[in-house]
């Protein structure tokens, strides 16, 4: 007897690494492991929210993002809906828009009238959301709640609460349970009554404290810094990195009419995420200062004003008769922690040209300075955005070179200083440092704030500042970041980068006509790891020097 | 027939609360044919199912069934049983009664329904209101452990057990489950997105039954007797065993009365073993049946009708905690609206939207409504916000419940809401006044 | 208290547990598997021993339980039966839902006030009521029904509650 062959069993079909998700009849595919709220992002669907945040906890509480789910008669919120394979979400029924409708209009019941006082206007997502899913008329016709006492005030050193706006949507509370870690809010009393405050006597002070403020979907908390100087829709955005420290967190730089107004959070999750800490988000100001703005030259005992060729012509005439002096090796180049990788670039290639091996960069130490990217918490201790840039691109002592301890410890003195940044560190305002340096027969600087060594220069070129150049920094994940140009320095400031080109051309080094692109180009070829740092990746974000990233530029 | 009292049967006793009382009245003897070998656990369990128990906290949920949502595998996570003492539905008042009465019965239904769930770790969340109540039941769980009914190797059994009191501090919103668990593990008592369901993901993160007080009185009584003669009393096989009922409002008698489930409103009203009637022979005008957040019968609407879950849903509205409150012909029924609406904004806990917002709305209408300046539109208006407040617009039932004494009073006496509004008073009465008892 | 519970007043002096208080404590927490689920019996213990919940106990309590001050903020401002503030020895808590209302509570109420010359959320100077609403305390079935300080007094009536004003030490 035969038995009947056994039919192969057919293949396994091959594992999905996404889910289909089927959004008003059209399927999309999606990673898993995200919130349906993203998930209809991603097929191009809004779904509107207050509570939901990528990063913080899901708590279902604002009830907006309320959709229909096949399967279950009653609405659901989608932030709450697990992701499955095959959901069916319908966002466009009469149900949905209904629920849209009642919640816009629950929220407007006792939202203060406030807009045309209020900062959050122009980025509000209560305006947006009632202008996009609620109704023109309110049927409210009883007293509306106040917060007495609790509008108008500071809750932190920073944070301006203006509570009768809150909408109670948790953010800000978890925030800074979930992230900061400190835990200072919380609700208070219960029912129409809930309050967010803090336990009285511990004030709203972690060191992210205004990312309360930036998640805050209405004007219920804004920052003191940025109150009532300008509407928001006003602002032009340019993406920028942080010159606080060596994290390199990526921001928005906000500004008009030449003026930084503030500094936002921009989107990079392997570096910064959503945040900011408090301590670079407020040096937006220091952008604004300027003591430096004409180009100087000292002859004699007083100090001369001139043009940019003319004080570049002088120093390049130092430079040759030094060198025909004393030789190159009596001067002394001192790169920047603040200055971009490309003016170090120039820097140190101008040194080179000229054979001259004593160059350094130092940078102050600061206190440990932590921030939360997607995965990790990130450390950074300079006072400075790009320590490890200079030193890539070579701004150390040569072999047998001088480097500025041995300067500011007498042990050499240089007859010329070249120094692109007079702000370099704090030593630059020392008297005992800068009477070092002042020993030199001639020192050059270029400066936007004064301080004793700009005072003491020879020569004082006016600098842009970063809101005034493009360029590159390397941050301490060694992740070289770009960052644009907001507008134009006011002339006769230059960025150093030009300054050190054109220096560099009539010394017989280089194209005074290149730009930083080209400059990029150089480094690529020249130095090691950078090689793979191309224009197109570096566009608004940041790669590794072995990887590769690509910020969405989102704030 | 007359019925036997079965929850109540220890009730005026001297000396009730005592375990010796208990015991020699045939106290713990379910629990010692339990813990004696012959049940499993997932006997018990199979035994609560056949009895029909319904939960008798509001929701009205087979308690057999949900002992069953307990994952068999709980990946090394212990079960807790949550005793809801949390009585605060207004018009409630059974569980204060039992646990302040007889408090074995429910400690011994607890240990036993424990049991029946593999779980080591009990607790009684009462309310923060129940002084006595907690000390009662304090006194009564250390002479349980005292008699070896608590803590290590019960009887010999190898199940061990531990109560522990864990009391409220007044808000009504910690007698719904997931608000209950929040409280419980130290928090606001907001409640939970469901699902998960505390059954699979509870307190402390882990497998949770919540049950109420009389429900676990219930199950004493089961394993004592059987479930076929549990399944006997009561109207029919989907509402079965004894139930408390609380009376208050206009009636001659009011107080907590047992009788088999599916009793006639019109028994527990007018019967001479219960309400005996309307005080001042006035006329019933309507009666909430099931606790505040239930909806409102009209005088008509309680001629035929059995006081138990189908009963009830079939009238559109719910027997809930067993909570009868009786208004007279001298009610203004807006004033009796506007108190309900006063209830709800002050308990709502304030997290979602709709009833945050809603809650206070409508308290203010109402307000408005009852002191005479209610407006030509408010009447719809309340319709209005009620009916989008409800419905999966919410995190919990907490907006539906509100809700349910708004709809279901202007549903039915909306004539009354017009005269108000209209004439700026009320149709009939006014605030009503305190009478000088005997 | 009627109201708004956003203020944890100050004591102005530090709060330290008693030593029996202490081990109320100790035993509490060997109850639950986390500190932060002995949170509400631990506030009942400070309520017990200075009849009101000061910022400087609440602190106190968030240390002993390893918690931020704002969580414990949080909670104790949820609950209604923790004082945020002293009260007068005899806290009289008057039932205003639906069968007391019925009943005739706010005419109590109003009575109550009026005699002793305070409103509700108020203390009379003397220090010794207090008088507060409350939502049903399940004494439904003799309503009207109140609370002083833990004990019940049902049903009462304008002469019961003269005489209660009267009596209470």
């Amino acid at each position: 007897m035969s038995t009947p062959a056994t039919p192969a069993a057919p293949p396994p079909a091959p594992k999905k690494d996404t889910l289909t998700i089927v959004f008003d009849g059209q399927p999309v595919e999606v990673p898993p492991g995200i919130n349906l709220i993203e998930a209809a992002k991603l097929a191009g669907i809004e779904i509107p929210h207050f509570c939901f945040h990528p990063r913080l906890s899901v708590v279902g509480q604002c009830r907006m993002c309320l959709v229909e789910i096949e399967g279950i008669p009653k609405i659901q919120a989608a932030c709450t809906t697990p992701l499955k394979d095959g959901l069916v979400v319908k966002t466009t029924t009469e149900k949905v828009r209904d629920s849209r409708a009642a919640n816009m209009e629950f929220l407007l019941i006792n939202h203060p009238l406030d807009c045309p006082i209020c900062d959050q206007a122009g980025e509000c997502k209560l305006q947006d959301n009632a202008f996009g899913y609620g109704e023109q008329r309110s049927r409210y016709d009883e007293r509306k709640r106040q917060y007495a006492g609790y509008d108008r005030t500071m809750i932190g050193p920073h944070v301006v609460a203006d509570m009768t706006r809150c909408i109670q949507c948790t953010r800000c509370i978890r925030f800074c349970s979930e992230i900061a870690g400190t835990g200072e809010l919380t609700f208070l009393d219960r029912g129409g009554r809930t309050l967010v405050w803090t336990h009285d006597g511990k004030p709203l002070a972690n060191d992210w404290s205004a990312c309360a403020a930036d998640v805050c979907p209405v004007g219920a908390l804004t920052t003191r810094e940025f109150r009532f100087r300008r509407r928001v829709w006003d602002l032009q955005k340019t993406p920028s990195v942080c010159p606080g420290c060596n994290v390199g967190c990526n921001i928005s730089i906000e500004a008009r009419d030449g003026v930084v107004y503030r500094f936002l959070p921009r989107l990079n999750p392997a570096v910064n995420d959503y945040w900011l800490c408090d301590y670079g988000r407020f040096r937006s100001e220091s952008l604004n200062e300027r003591d430096v703005s004409k180009v100087t030259v000292r002859e004699g005992g007083s100090l001369q004003e001139t043009i940019v060729p003319v004080a570049i012509e002088r120093i390049a005439a130092e430079i040759r008769a030094t060198i025909d002096s004393e030789g190159p090796s009596a001067m002394f180049f001192l790169g920047s922690a603040h200055l971009s990788n490309e003016e170090n670039f120039l820097l140190r290639k101008l040194a080179d040209h000229l054979g001259c091996g004593n160059l350094d960069v130092v940078v102050d130490r600061s206190r440990v300075r932590r921030m939360k990217s997607k995965t990790e918490w990130i450390e950074g201790d300079h006072y400075g955005a790009n320590y490890a840039g200079a030193v890539d691109m070579g701004v150390r002592p040569r072999a047998g070179g001088h480097g500025l301890a041995d300067v500011l410890e007498g042990r050499w003195t240089p007859r010329l200083v070249l120094a692109p940044d007079a702000g370099f560190a704090v030593a630059a305002d020392d008297p005992d440092a800068v009477a070092r340096l002042r020993q030199a027969r001639f020192l050059a600087v270029a400066a936007r704030t004064a301080n004793a060594l700009s005072r003491a220069a020879d020569v004082v070129l006016p600098a842009a500042s970063l809101a005034q150049k493009e360029g590159s920094f390397t941050n301490v994940q060694g992740r070289v970041q770009r960052f644009e140009r907001a507008f134009l320095p006011p002339p006769p400031a230059r960025p150093q980068w030009e300054l050190l080109l054109m220096l560099a051309a009539t010394l017989g080094w280089g194209d005074r006509n290149w730009t930083p692109a080209d400059v990029r180009g150089l480094i690529r070829k020249e130095v090691e790891g950078y090689g793979g740092v191309t224009e197109e990746e570096l566009a608004g974000g940041g790669l590794m020097k072995k990887g590769l990233f690509v910020s969405t530029g989102a704030v | 027939m007359t019925f036997e009292p079965v929850l109540t049967a220890r009730v005026g006793r001297d000396r009730s609360q005592s375990i010796d009382t208990y015991v020699a009245d045939g106290g713990y003897e379910a629990l010692r044919k339990v813990l004696g070998g012959d049940w499993t656990p997932e006997a018990v369990t199979e035994e609560v199912k056949k009895s029909g128990l319904r939960g008798r906290g509001g929701a009205g949920f087979p308690t057999g069934v949900k002992w069953g949502f307990v994952p068999k595998d709980t990946k090394g996570k212990p079960v807790y049983l949550l005793c809801n003492a949390d009585e605060s539905e207004p018009g409630t008042f059974k569980d204060r009664l039992l646990m302040e009465k007889d408090p074995h019965q429910m400690i011994e239904g607890q240990i036993i329904s424990a049991y029946a769930l593999k779980s080591r770790t009990s607790y009684v969340y009462i309310r923060g209101e129940f002084f006595h109540g907690a000390r009662v039941l304090d006194r009564a769980i250390a002479e349980a452990y005292e008699k070896g009914f608590l803590g290590e190797n019960i009887l010999g059994s190898g199940f061990s057990h531990d109560i522990t009191v864990h009391r409220g501090a007044g808000a009504y919103i910690c007698g719904e489950e997931t608000g209950l668990i929040e409280s419980l593990e130290g928090k606001r008592g907001q409640p939970r997105i469901k699902p998960p369901f505390p059954a699979v993901f509870g307190v402390f993160g882990a497998p949770t039954i919540v049950n109420n007080v009389e429900t676990l009185c219930c199950v004493t009584h089961i394993m004592k007797r059987g479930a076929e003669w549990f399944a006997k009393i009561g109207r029919n096989e989907k509402n079965t065993g004894p139930k408390l009922y609380c009376l208050s409002g206009h009636v001659n008698r009011p107080g907590v009365y047992e009788a088999p489930m599916g009793l006639p409103m019109k028994d527990l009203l007018f019967g001479d073993a219960f309400g005996s009637g309307m005080k001042d022979g006035r006329k019933v005008k309507a009666v909430i049946p099931g606790g505040a957040s239930a909806a409102m019968l009209t005088a008509e609407e309680i001629e035929d009708c059995p006081l138990d879950f189908d009963g009830l849903a079939a009238k559109k509205s719910m027997l809930g905690s067993a909570a009868i409150i009786v208004m007279n012909e001298d009610t203004c029924i807006v004033d009796a609206a506007r108190n309900l609406a006063k209830f709800f904004s002050h308990e709502s806990c304030g997290q979602c939207t709709p009833c945050r917002e809603g809650t206070p709305w409508l308290h203010r209408v109402l307000d408005r409504i009852e002191s005479g300046e209610g407006r030509a539109e408010d009447v719809d208006l309340l319709e209005k916000i009620s009916n989008q407040m409800a419905n999966g617009m919410t995190i919990c039932v907490f907006a539906d419940a509100a809700i349910a004494p708004v709809l279901s009073s202007i549903g039915k006496f909306r004539d009354e809401y017009r005269y108000h509004v209209e004439n700026r008073r009320c149709l009939v009465g006014s605030r009503p006044s305190v009478e000088a008892t005997a | 208290m009627t109201g708004r519970r956003y203020s944890v007043a100050p004591a102005g002096r530090p709060a330290e547990f008693p030593p029996a208080a202490l081990e109320r404590i100790e035993k509490i927490l060997s109850r639950y598997p986390t500190k932060q689920a002995a949170l509400l019996p631990v506030l009942w213990v400070a309520q017990e021993t200075w009849g009101w919940i000061s910022r400087e106990a609440a602190e106190e309590v968030a240390r002993i339980l390893e918690l931020p001050a704002a969580h414990v903020a949080g909670v104790l401002t949820f609950y209604t039966m923790y004082n945020l503030e002293p009260v007068g020895r005899h806290l009289l808590q008057f039932c205003t839902s639906i069968s007391c209302h019925l009943a005739g509570a706010e005419g109590l109420v109003e009575h109550c006030r009026n005699r002793l010359g305070i409103d509700l959320g108020g203390t009379t100077p003397d220090g010794k009521f207090t008088m507060v609403e409350v939502e049903c305390i399940a004494g439904c079935d003799r309503a009207p029904s109140m609370m002083v300080n833990d004990a019940y007094h049902e049903p009462m009536d304008l002469a019961s509650l003269d005489a209660l004003l009267g009596t209470l030490p």
